[in-house]
């Protein structure tokens, strides 16, 4: 982990451009932030410096250290005088992409990675074509490693990032580096399912294609994808991704950096647990009692039902839901669209329990007291309450991880501290009863990470004393586990808009129907009521029962906002256009006979965008005004590739 | 001459505690823990010029000196016995005749060094010195010699013997810290260098089984002594010198630091075997430039080695008469190198096979003439690697090169291997 300190900035040239950083940095990195590019393979920024492959190649002019040096190794120092074009410099790293070339295997046409490759582009830039060695190449054999990553190990140029990755980073035992001189093989000691729930990172690290996305193998070119900024529907840490997606199936997610978020990294089930986007049965077609209607019908049998169900109930009997995975401006338009109608329960969460803590710890949190996932990397003290960090929140586990590396000393707090899976593998943890036999007092940077989950203990009691606390040198952060991508979003507007968890509203017995929008509910809660009307994407109860059918797209469909578990607003754009995927459809249907401008299945529509269309049926035409408005109005220009936006007005 | 480190060696085996003790062993100890503070050692061994036996030549003393005392936590000493340079079998000869040099050295450097734990990470195949080491260890404990409060001090110290699981690699220093520690033999970066951040992230010192055995003697006859041993004003000491090849009396020498290279092989090596006329000799061990007829009378000491450009090392000389083929030397070191590299960096890793394919092709005949130009390249962008390996391995070929050229230039016109006599080289 580099460690930069920016009291001190050594001045340096770097091809005559004058460059001031941070102490710490390399020169490496300084040349990259003058957007000078030095070859790299070894090096990586979450990584740090191995100076394995020799490829970052410069020559000192001046300074303290003269002549060809490795610029991922040196630090950034006054008075250096660097030059990255300096002859003997660039024949150096040609003569490495040289060595590296005797071995890669010549397939990049056959090879997944192609277009999209570290060594490609590299072996490009640094102009080796002739091949001088007539030799024969070295040859390894491939392990299955599970159903997610494929292996082929003639492509490696040993730069030892997935092993660094793997064991370092991630804490992974099962795999490693065997072998020595030209036969280091990278691998496990047999094969088998990679055991790390970080595994798929592999594939975005290795600069070449010894691992590949075996669910998206031979699909599609790097420039074939339809990409986009997005984020990570599959838990409420929000780590940023870009899905890759052609002919409207989503191929695969990569991880996308944001260092205040998840860093470089994302964890297996955001990368590899996305089929539901390209499911068949996903629901795709607007029904009414069973029958395909199209979305306008449905929304004008809607509007019908509707008013004959207030009609016959009143408006106190019907409740509007939301959801802590649809996205912020669906649930805007859902609270909006529950005081049009006047209705007599506005829900985001079904649990009692669930929304009683998510509230509570969004109220706790304040911009100044919130530890993001950056803070957590960064902390030197880590309690962890009341949560399964491996099962509810993967990356929080990596982020502990890192600190742990660093030295952090990790406490879990409370009966169920075995609770928390990670705690053996990612991190030595010591298991504390009560908050007062942790050192508290000795931590610069302590973080608290709660959990919130309904079924294990409530930690917010014991956690209370810790808000305000005197006496420590700097003010506790807290890092609550929420229950979805936009529980926080959720619990803001229910504050607004009192919402009710659905078991409370249904528990006086004067709810009598309800309309959900991509809303988890259990069966047993919603016997006996009315489903008027359910949105989703993805093949529920709720949609099974609904009178009226209105799908609605995937987050990678759309454009939206999640509001993550620290409060940051981030936002996520469009990667695909909705339909069904080409690859699904019958062959005897395509290619289509009859011209349509529509995609098959493509008759969708973001949920916030179906309660619009359905408040503009219910008022007469007024135009709707969009959801980002009034106190949401500083959300519309957020953009997908910053930061995010940290509501400060949380608490 | 005076001996210090064969002094004490009994013919064909190891000479026994009590044999020792009654040659003087553990004086130096014994007054070094009386009379002397941990400076004062460190002292005797700076002004003695002890330079590192282990092929590098570091003054051992400064070496010792850059360990800081004031931080927290233990630090280590590690006698590097992993002699794994082709040609170098010294320390063998020395821990098999002799392990109590080794274990008082240690003792008088852990005293100065203010260390109470160190090892001997010692070379797989060197078994009989293993048992050596641990019987002596055994004893010394069982005299008071080691262990707790040696001889009433209040100075503690425990020594341990690692049987290395065994690559070349490991005589890297930090390799060796690495491998120590259980986990993969690749070198690490430096800095910080082992001084300041070693085993286990203590400062550490790693010093050779030569160079710690002549502590004993420093110490007991003071440095001015033990520098005069020298056969040059220059030198300081005595060293081990291992002669192999096509010499009389190919064996393990003790003698004085600047002997002549014309002096040791006519001298104790009996001259040449009979038939053979000296062509060329590897002055110190597999990582060193060769030395011709035109080194002959080159004093073998760091200095005047390095001036004549080649590198003392670790004293393993290897002798070839006229009928040895020079690509064929070469080629068989670089294969050992090549199959050595540890395989962290892609200089070493694929620059050295890449050396040996074009020295195959040459030594069998299919050279061509651009094949000189792509080994002259290696020989320099091989200095840019990760450790010293690499930049060790091209010494052969830079000697060859240099001081044979024309051989090989021979080898690519003919299209053959000038040499009749069966190839060195064969795997």
């Amino acid at each position: 982990m580099p460690i930069y300190n920016p009291k001190f900035m050594p001045k340096l040239i770097i091809d005559d451009i004058t460059v001031e950083v941070p102490e710490g940095t390399t020169v490496l990195e300084a040349a990259q932030s003058v957007d000078i590019p030095i070859p790299h393979f070894c090096w990586h920024p979450a990584l740090g410096k191995a100076g394995a492959c020799r490829v970052c190649a410069v020559k000192m002019l001046d300074g303290p250290v003269r002549g060809i040096q490795m610029s991922c190794m040196l630090p950034a120092q006054d008075g250096m005088v660097v030059s990255t074009t300096d002859p003997e410099a660039m024949a150096m790293r040609k003569g490495v992409i040289e060595w590296l070339m005797i071995n890669h295997p010549h397939d990049c046409p056959v090879c997944d990675e192609g277009g999209e490759c570290q060594l490609q582009d590299f072996t490009i830039a640094g102009g080796h074509g002739i091949r001088r060695y007539d030799g024969k190449k070295r040859t390894h054999t491939n392990q299955y490693l599970g159903e997610f990553i494929a292996h082929e190990m003639n492509r490696c140029i040993q730069c030892y990032r997935c092993v660094r990755f793997y064991q370092g980073y991630a804490g992974g035992t099962d795999f490693g580096v065997m072998g020595r001189a030209s036969m280091v093989y990278f691998g496990r000691q047999q094969e088998g399912p990679l055991d790390s729930p970080f595994s798929g990172n592999l594939v975005d690290i290795c600069p070449t294609g010894v691992f590949t996305d075996k669910t998206a193998r031979f699909r599609a070119r790097y420039w074939d994808y339809d990409l986009a900024a997005s984020v990570c529907p599959h838990c409420s840490l929000g780590c940023n991704i870009t899905p890759a997606a052609r002919y409207r199936e989503l191929l695969k997610v990569i991880a996308r950096r944001n260092d205040a978020v998840n860093g470089w990294f994302i964890c297996d089930r955001g990368r590899f647990a996305n089929a539901a986007v390209n499911a068949p049965e996903r629901p795709r077609q607007a029904l009414v009692d069973g029958k395909p209607v199209t979305v306008n019908e449905a929304l004008d049998v809607l509007v019908l039902r509707v008013g004959e169900f207030l009609e016959l109930h009143g408006p106190a009997s019907l409740a509007i839901v939301g959801s802590p995975r649809m996205s912020l401006e669906g649930n805007i338009m859902a609270a909006r669209l529950c005081k049009l109608l006047d209705a007599g329960a506005l829900s985001y969460v079904g649990d009692a329990v669930q929304a009683e803590r998510t509230m509570g710890a969004v109220s706790l949190l304040a911009s100044g007291n919130a530890a993001s996932l950056a803070d957590v990397r960064q902390a030197d003290l880590i309690v962890v309450a009341g949560c399964d960090l491996l099962e509810e929140a993967p990356m929080m586990a990596l982020a502990a991880r890192q600190a742990h590396r660093n030295g952090a000393r990790v406490f879990v707090v409370g009966d169920e501290c075995a609770l928390d899976g990670a705690r053996q593998e990612l991190y030595e943890s010591q298991a504390v009863t009560s908050l007062s036999d942790i050192p508290l007092t000795e931590a610069k940077r302590p973080v608290v990470i709660c959990g919130t989950h309904p079924k294990r203990p409530d930690t917010a009691p014991l956690m209370a004393p810790l808000f305000g606390k005197k006496g420590l040198q700097t003010p506790v952060k807290f890092a609550f586990i929420l229950d979805g991508p936009n529980a926080f979003g959720c619990a803001l507007l229910g504050r607004e808009h009192d919402a009710v968890p659905l078991s409370q509203a249904f528990a006086g017995g004067a709810i009598k129907g309800l309309i959900s929008f991509e809303a988890d509910l259990p069966a047993e809660l919603t016997a006996g009521i009315t489903v008027l009307a359910a949105t989703d994407w993805q093949p529920t109860g709720l949609m099974q029962r609904a009178e009226v059918v209105l799908p609605c797209t995937a987050w990678v469909e759309q454009d939206g906002t999640f509001i993550n578990n620290e409060g940051r607003a981030q936002r996520f754009k469009q990667v695909m256009r909705p339909g069904l995927p080409i690859k699904g459809l019958d062959p005897a249907g395509h290619p289509p006979r009859i011209h349509r401008n529509d995609a098959p299945g493509g008759d969708v529509a973001p949920s916030d965008r179906v309660i619009a269309m359905l408040i503009q049926r219910i008022t007469g035409d007024t135009p709707v005004d969009g959801p980002l408005s009034g106190r949401w109005e500083g959300l519309r220009s957020l953009d997908a590739d910053g930061e995010g936006k940290r509501l400060t007005d949380a608490a | 001459m005076e001996l210090v480190l064969f002094r004490h060696n009994r013919p064909g085996r190891m000479t026994s505690f009590d044999e020792y003790r009654a040659d003087g062993g553990f004086n130096a100890l014994t007054r070094a823990l009386g009379e002397l503070s941990p400076n004062d050692v460190q002292q005797a061994v700076i002004d003695s010029g002890l330079r590192g036996r282990g092929g590098a030549g570091f003054p051992t003393g400064r070496k010792w000196s850059f360990v800081p005392r004031d931080l927290p936590g233990p630090r280590y000493l590690i006698c590097n016995s992993d002699e794994m340079e082709p040609g170098t079998y010294k320390d063998r000869v020395l821990l098999e005749h002799n392990p109590w040099l080794l274990i008082e050295g240690m003792t008088l450097a852990c005293y100065a060094l203010g260390v109470n734990h160190a090892f001997i990470f010692i070379r797989r195949g060197y078994e009989q010195a293993a048992v050596n080491l641990r019987q002596g260890i055994a004893e010394a404990r069982r005299a008071g010699l080691l262990g707790e409060n040696i001889l009433k001090s209040g100075f503690s110290l425990e020594l341990d013997v690692h049987q290395s699981a065994g690559r070349y690699i490991c005589g890297e220093e930090t390799a060796l810290i690495n491998a120590l520690e259980g986990i993969r033999a690749n070198p690490r970066a430096k800095p910080p260098f082992p001084a300041i951040k070693g085993l286990w992230g203590q400062p550490t010192v790693v010093n050779n089984v030569e160079t710690l055995s002549n502590v004993p003697a420093i110490i007991a006859n003071g440095p001015a002594w033990w520098q005069g041993l020298a056969a040059t004003p220059e030198a300081a000491g005595t060293k081990l010198f291992c002669i192999s090849g096509h010499v009389a009396n190919p064996e393990c020498f003790e003698l004085p630091l600047g002997t002549t290279l014309g002096e040791i092989i006519d001298g104790p090596c009996g001259g040449m075997r009979p038939g053979s006329r000296f062509k060329a000799c590897i002055p110190g061990g597999a990582s060193t430039p060769f030395f011709t007829h035109e080194h002959w009378d080159v004093a073998m000491d760091f200095d005047p080695v390095a001036k004549a450009g080649s590198r003392l090392g670790t004293g393993g000389i290897i002798v070839f008469d006229q009928s040895t083929c020079m690509v064929a030397v070469t080629l068989n070191l670089i294969r050992f190198f090549a199959r050595e590299s540890c395989g962290w960096c892609t200089p070493c890793r694929e620059g050295l096979p890449f050396v040996r394919h074009i020295l195959e092709k040459i030594e069998n005949g299919s050279g061509e003439a651009g094949d000189i130009d792509i080994l002259r390249e290696h020989v320099h962008k091989l200095n840019y690697a990760f450790c010293a390996l690499a930049p060790g391995a091209m010494g052969p070929l830079e000697g060859l090169l240099r001081l044979f050229e024309d051989e090989v230039r021979e080898h690519i016109a003919k299209g053959a291997c000038p040499f009749t006599t069966p190839n060195l080289c064969q795997n």
